[in-house]
């Protein structure tokens, strides 16, 4: 044979048949223009900072990683009559950072609320035709509320004023002479505020009225002016509290005396100092059996003696003393309407209290479920992340929002006025409970800056309620039954589907600032959640995620992470490549959308086919020039022959028999399993992201087999990839993403044969025919 | 903090309710009929029908009351209502069934042949009597085409000319 020939058809079986079908569309076409690296697998350099020392690649701070720490030594009163709060502060601000600060920023939450507050006037709003007469007197009649720090002095250590300027919600302390890298600073401040309603102004922090006693229930944050944070990544973070970004704050120790009623219950941040001067002998006695109690919680305060102290509005004063260490804020909760009970939970070595605070109208709804939840977030959390480092988890009840702080938080859960509630009220109050508890871990701890990244903690934390949602209910069969497993409304891929599958032009991408996007609940919470639940469960396994996301948590516990430190240190203890993941669920608003096109069944021939018969026309080349071919008739085409049907590749191919003769043995060809069926499958992706190619094929007999293909499938084709399967028996089926975990948003596409899909409503009409 | 719901959004300093219903309407070719899926909190629905009829419905529970599906369809034929070419238009009120917080009700409006369709006109009203701050999302669907529109109480009528 001439060997030129034999060459050229070598190359031709190499190269294969991408780049014949790459020929022929290129000479359609005019020539195209170039192009930058567009692939989805690409790096994420150009997205990603520059690691450094301070952050390294590996996604661990570096070894010149810093943080800054601010002490708060506070003196608080409340003034319940007058719904007033009123503080001094001594604030010891450490600059462990390498730069002299010419000045430092502290923030002013509270004024987001002061008659000249900017916030109100941060969103568009158009002229209505017609206003109904209320809504315009709200809008157009009412003075608004006179909230808003009022500072009283500002002090340097020596007690001389500071000079400060206040813009909207920061305030910058312009300090004499610049704090050098390594020093510290000791400044005061008095101020006093009007509290806010939260029920009816809705806010985090503030008072509920319960008219029919004439009490108020306080949950208080924000409620101080707090260090802003100083980082080597935004400098100072001074981004105005506008209302929706919430908090960066750093990491400090903190002294608080707080005085109120001397017949408030009132918990906090922090560890009791004084716990004898505010409990009775009674409540001392239930709170040691409390500590003892490890399976249920144990009534500190009972609700008779809640009801009780509602008619008393004592005229003397109590004063509460907390110390806390290494936390990140401050909060607290007061009433005389409080009900109070704790338990134990064994965390390692230690013991942490489970304890809920509650109003007579959250019962009996929270005495049976409120400190359970605690404890079932403690415990899941922690073998997820680390072992919770508090020694205590209050949940408060508050009527209507779920809002975190270190050891505290509120939720809402109110049941009806006779004391029924629906199995809504219930799960919803079980899930915010486990989701404010979880706060505790992601921000509070793994203190990532929610001013800049809402998703960084409530997409983490709204991930880990999953999981615990999931623990509780196998926990506590009897609270969710009939269900059999908790009815969790985020973390499943096919509930994020109507979200991603929506109006684009209302969608942004996760890595976005939660003051500029349109749905903050699916953009920071449902998205991200079910991301990471996609990427346990079907992309790296259970066991590779899981070991990534507690040294993530590991890594960052009690420091300031970024999102890249998250994206990084997953990689980094996985071996998993996952910058395309990252790309399209957290850069982009792309969406999964993975189909099977086609499918060409193909039968083993002796002859050459068409094509075949062409490219050797073309090239002068007869079948004695070739070496031995074994060829695919497709069943739809000329090629095909009837009697090549039901026999195997080696009756139908004499080269394959020949080829089987010379080299194989007698028993090897006896054992060799000839397939009899041939199929090319060809599979469409509409959607923009990459996901691994989830396929199940059924063949006559009955039986499936599953085959995943990685996701890198898609690397060098973006639109379509084609695969050859071969098989004994006769496929009849073709499913992609059959037990849909990826979040697919089309799923008419996803079988073969085609199936004919009920839309929900001609299921919904079948049903109700019976 | 948490948000209440996918339809909820923040506002101000902290969470909002938002009031908000969707409503579907596909035309089904092969039944020549407008399929319509209209979702509601379901909070809301069981409110509205307890200030308007009385009705302590206890919806999506198991002692949801057995009234309240002819409660339901009442308040829809109050408060939604649909013109073809010019004319009011009779719908069925299928049922409702409830997917997490959210009522799903299904309305079937038949007999539309595509050709001869010139408009329609959907009056959308739900829960405009009991919150002023309602919207009520409309998406109409035919032939792979969408138009949307959001009514509220001061503008509570969409209309489309095909």
């Amino acid at each position: 044979m001439n060997k030129f020939k034999y060459l050229f058809v070598s190359m031709l079986f190499l190269v294969g048949a991408m780049a014949v079908a790459q020929e022929e569309e290129e000479a359609k076409d005019e020539k195209k223009p170039g192009h930058y690296n567009e692939n989805k697998f690409k790096q994420l350099y150009e997205e990603f900072s520059t690691p450094n020392t301070y952050r390294s690649a590996s996604g661990a701070p570096g070894p010149d990683y810093y943080q800054q720490r601010a002490d708060y030594k506070m003196n608080i009163e409340l003034d319940d009559k007058n719904a007033k709060m009123y503080g001094e502060e001594t604030v010891t601000y450490y600059n462990n950072s390498p730069d002299d600060l010419e000045f430092l920023w502290v923030q002013l939450d509270q004024n987001v609320r002061a008659k000249d507050s900017k916030s109100p006037l941060r969103n568009g709003n158009g002229v209505n035709f017609a206003y109904t007469a209320g809504n315009f007197a709200n809008t157009y009649l009412s003075e608004p509320f006179d909230g808003g720090f009022n500072i009283e002095f500002v002090k340097d250590a020596n007690g001389k004023p500071l000079s400060y300027t206040i813009n909207q919600t920061m305030m910058r302390l312009n300090i004499p002479k610049p704090l050098k890298s390594g020093e510290q600073i000791s400044f005061s401040i008095k101020w006093w505020y009007n509290i806010n309603d939260h029920v009816n102004g809705r806010g985090r922090s503030g008072y509920e009225f319960f008219p029919e006693d004439g009490n108020r229930a306080y949950v208080i944050a924000q409620f101080f002016p707090r260090m802003a944070v100083y980082s080597d990544v935004e400098g100072w973070q001074n981004h105005q509290f506008w209302g929706s970004g919430e908090f960066a704050l750093p990491f400090g120790n903190y002294d608080v005396s707080i005085t109120v009623p001397a017949d408030h219950i009132l918990d906090a941040t922090g560890e009791l100092q004084n716990r004898d001067d505010v409990f009775s002998k009674e409540m001392m006695k239930r709170f040691k059996q409390a500590k003892k109690s490890f399976d249920k919680p144990v009534v500190i305060v009972t609700q008779e003696e809640a009801e009780l102290a509602e008619k008393g509005f004592s005229d003397k004063k109590k004063t509460w003393k907390f110390k806390a260490t290494n936390v990140r804020d401050y909060g607290f909760a007061t009433s005389r309407k409080f009900i109070w009970d704790m338990q134990a939970v064994k965390m390692g070595s230690k013991d942490v209290m489970a304890v809920s605070l509650y109003p007579k109208e959250g019962n009996p709804l929270w005495e049976e479920q409120s400190t359970k939840a605690v404890a079932q977030t403690l415990e899941t959390y922690s073998k997820f992340t680390f072992d919770y480092p508090y020694h205590k988890a209050i949940s408060v009840h508050a009527k209507n929002q779920g809002m975190e702080y270190p050891m505290i938080c509120w939720n809402y859960g109110r049941p009806n006025e006779d004391g029924t509630y629906s199995d809504r009220t219930k799960y919803g109050m079980i899930s915010v409970i486990i989701h404010e508890v979880g706060h505790n871990y992601f921000p509070m701890i793994v203190n990532s800056d929610e001013r800049q990244w809402g998703w960084m903690d409530e997409g983490l934390d709204t991930f880990m309620q999953y999981l615990t949602e999931q623990e509780f209910g196998e926990k506590y069969p009897d609270v969710i039954a009939p269900n059999s497993n908790y009815p969790s409304r985020r973390g499943e891929a096919a509930k994020i589907v109507p979200y991603m599958g929506g109006d684009q032009s209302h969608i942004s991408p996760i890595m976005s600032n939660p003051e500029n996007v349109y749905q903050l609940g699916p953009n920071a919470y449902g998205k991200p959640a079910t991301a990471l639940n996609i990427l346990r469960e079907t992309v790296m396994g259970k066991e590779l995620f899981d070991h990534a996301f507690k040294t993530y948590a590991q890594r960052w516990k009690f420091k300031h992470p970024t999102p890249e430190d998250f994206f990084r240190t997953m990689e980094d203890a996985s071996a998993v490549d996952l910058d395309w993941y990252w790309r399209g669920w957290f850069y982009t608003t792309d969406y999964v959308d993975i189909g099977v096109k086609g499918i060409k069944k193909y039968y083993v021939s002796s002859k050459p086919t068409k094509e075949m018969e062409k490219y050797m026309a073309d090239r002068n080349l007869t079948e004695a020039d070739l070496p031995p071919l074994v060829y695919l008739a497709e069943e739809d085409s000329e090629d095909f022959a009837p009697e090549l049907e039901g026999k195997v590749p080696s009756e139908t191919s004499q080269n394959l028999k020949e080829f089987m003769m010379d080299n194989m043995t007698e028993t090897e060809r006896t054992q060799v399993k000839e397939p009899k069926y041939f199929y090319e499958i060809t599979f469409d992706k509409p959607g923009g992201i990459p996901m691994p190619l989830i396929v199940e094929y059924t063949y006559a007999d009955g039986t499936k087999e599953n085959i995943t293909y990685p996701a890198e499938i898609w690397r060098k084709n973006d639109e379509e990839v084609k695969r050859v399967l071969s098989s004994q028996k006769e496929l009849v089926g073709i499913v992609v993403d059959p037990k849909q975990e990826t979040a697919d948003i089309d799923t008419t596409n996803n079988s073969w044969p085609k199936k004919e899909e009920k839309s929900g409503f001609d299921k919904f009409k079948e049903n109700i025919k019976g | 903090m948490v948000l209440f719901g996918f339809l909820m959004l923040m506002s101000f300093v902290t969470v909002h309710k938002y009031y908000l219903s969707v409503t579907n309407m596909v035309y089904s070719e092969k039944n020549n009929t407008f399929q319509i899926t209209s979702r509601i909190f379901i909070d809301d629905l069981e409110q509205v029908l307890e200030e308007r009829y009385g009705i302590d419905a206890k919806l999506a529970t198991s002692n949801e009351a057995k009234i309240s599906d002819v409660y339901v369809k009442k308040y829809f034929q109050t408060k939604f209502a649909i013109e073809v070419n010019g004319e009011l238009a009779k719908y069925a009120f299928l049922g409702k069934e409830y997917e997490d917080d959210v009522v799903i009700c299904y309305l079937e409006l038949p007999h539309i042949n595509l050709p001869d369709l010139q408009s329609i006109a959907v009056q959308n009203e739900i829960l405009t009597d009991l919150f002023d701050e309602q919207q009520n999302v409309v998406h109409i669907k035919w032939n792979g085409k969408q138009r949307s529109f959001v009514l509220i109480k001061e503008n509570n009528k969409g209309m489309l000319n095909f």
